[in-house]
């Protein structure tokens, strides 16, 4: 209470003095807005549903885009990690897609799909994918040989080896990819919206910027944040639930 | 999931087939190398295991003993030469074959509890509830381990992981129990007291053992017969039939003369080959 209450200092001392700058008339209002207003626009904006609107459209484009690529990319990982021959063959390939901006494809994601979440979407998945795949493969390739070795004394079947033994062998290091990957995921959702796409929180605070209510563009800014942390406290929590129960709160420390 | 093999089916049948050869290696020969063969690392090994007999391969380090345990197990290929378990070729890994590591560290699964690690042999025979929780309970009690079920292994001292181990071979209800320098990293007091299990174990189940070593006097100690392997290539200088009763004694049976004699022979044989 007394720690939550000293790191809390200073950001209040700054709210403070920013709201007494602000009326004071030092801080320019139509760029630097001050706190006071910019609590009322987030107000007025939850109010009347807009930045509700505006959170699902971008949430849902980031959270499909992130799973598709979580789905390929552990995927693919698996396999390529599983096989050193096939990752010499696709490696080069990947190697030469990888350094590709996404951003720099939503021209050609708009050119396919036209506006809406599918563009949005397909530029997410594909910045998303590559850390996931990278380290899926380093994952697999860095399980301890004898739990291969015991899967294969116990005749596991591959379905059965994947979900007892790789699986959870890797989650521990595949998860630090899908944290990397769902902060990308909402970067690149709202930097597509801001660039070009009609939807989300990223159109939305371009729009507020271009229409000169600063106060709006800073109330969905400091939201955006808070999606960001619960976007990957979600995670957090998710893979630490996985796979299964009472086991978990061992693995987290461990792998 | 293939269908439970005769590895899970139990005791049956087992008794016609004691004293009859268990194992049989002929003329095998395993080399590692780019080109398939540069450098040697056994050479023209061939011996028999009794069915139900524990054998103990003793040897320097780097005599290929563990090579040997896995080509056993059949996660390794020999270069040439047979290798028949109850007249089968050795081809691939079987349930009916447990190997136990010497790295009880890595050889647990981290993320399961000691329980849930002895449950996967026996999921892998798909022996489903309620018999798994049964037999999980009779080998936890087997092995002294009903305190820690539900520990997981990294809470566990290194005797106790190796109980586990132990434990989980035994869950596959093995005709062949491999063990890799099982208690080479435990202490003293740790190691006697799982020698003397071991042995209870292998001797009450009837299953046989091909247990490798370093250390002479537990060869001999466990063993009906110890093998002695040469290093560089690894090949078979000696065997010896141990002759000592049992159940042994960690004091009485280290002091008989038979136990110092073979320990005189062995220790020469080796201390020759450095």
């Amino acid at each position: 209470m007394k720690r939550a209450f000293r790191g809390a200092l200073i950001p209040a001392i700054l709210l403070v003095s920013w709201e007494a700058l602000s009326r004071a008339g030092i801080l320019p209002m139509d760029t630097l807005s001050r706190p006071s207003a910019i609590v009322r626009a987030g107000f007025n904006g939850f109010a009347d549903g807009s930045i509700l609107l505006a959170t699902w459209q971008t949430v849902e484009a980031a959270l499909t885009g992130f799973a598709v690529a979580a789905i390929l990319g552990i995927l693919f990982g698996v396999i390529l990690g599983l096989s050193p021959r096939l990752e010499r063959v696709v490696g080069p390939t990947v190697d030469a897609l990888r350094p590709v901006p996404a951003v720099a494809l939503i021209p050609l994601s708009l050119l396919l799909f036209g506006f809406g979440l599918q563009m949005e979407g397909w530029v997410i998945v594909f910045a998303c994918l590559w850390p996931i795949l990278l380290v899926t493969i380093a994952a697999v390739r860095g399980i301890e040989p004898r739990l291969l070795e015991l899967s294969r004394v116990l005749q596991l079947g591959f379905a059965a080896r994947m979900r007892k033994i790789i699986l959870p062998a890797a989650l521990g290091r595949i998860s630090v990819g899908l944290r990397v990957a769902i902060s990308i995921s909402l970067v690149v959702a709202v930097t597509v919206e801001i660039v070009l796409n009609p939807r989300g929180l990223g159109y939305g605070m371009i729009i507020a910027q271009q229409t000169l209510h600063p106060d709006l563009m800073y109330a969905e800014l400091v939201w955006l944040g808070l999606l960001g942390w619960a976007l990957n406290v979600a995670l957090e929590r998710t893979l630490a639930r996985w796979p299964g129960g009472s086991d978990s709160g061992a693995m987290r420390g461990r792998l | 999931m293939a269908e439970p093999s005769v590895a899970c089916e139990g005791l049956a049948g087992r008794a016609a087939q004691r004293a009859t050869a268990s194992l049989v290696l002929r003329g095998v020969n395993m080399s590692f190398g780019a080109d398939g063969g540069s450098r040697p690392v056994l050479k023209d090994i061939s011996f028999e295991v009794r069915d139900g007999e524990f054998v103990c391969i003793v040897g320097p380090s780097g005599c290929g003993k563990t090579t040997l345990l896995r080509l056993l197990a059949g996660l390794i290929r020999p270069s040439s030469g047979e290798m028949l378990f109850h007249g089968e070729p050795i081809k691939a890994p079987a349930r009916d074959r447990a190997i136990m590591f010497q790295d009880y560290s890595k050889a647990l699964l981290p993320w399961r509890t000691v329980a849930g690690n002895i449950a996967l042999g026996l999921e892998a025979c798909g022996i489903g509830e309620p018999e798994r929780s049964k037999r999980i309970d009779s080998l936890l009690a087997k092995m002294g381990l009903q305190e820690s079920a539900r520990h997981f292994p990294s809470q566990l001292s290194g005797g106790m992981q190796q109980r586990v181990q132990i434990a989980r071979c035994l869950a596959q209800q093995p005709r062949l129990l491999l063990m890799d320098e099982p208690f080479g990293a435990l202490d003293a007091f740790t190691r006697q007291n799982l020698q003397d299990e071991v042995a209870r174990i292998a001797a009450e189940q009837r299953t046989t053992v091909v247990f490798i070593t370093h250390d002479l006097e537990e060869a001999i100690y466990l063993g009906d017969r110890v093998i002695a392997l040469a290093s560089s290539p690894g090949l078979i200088v000696e065997m010896i039939e141990v002759g000592i009763p049992r159940p042994r004694q960690q004091l009485e049976t280290r002091e008989d003369p038979r136990f110092l004699a073979h320990r005189h022979r062995l220790f020469g044989l080796l201390q020759g080959q450095r």
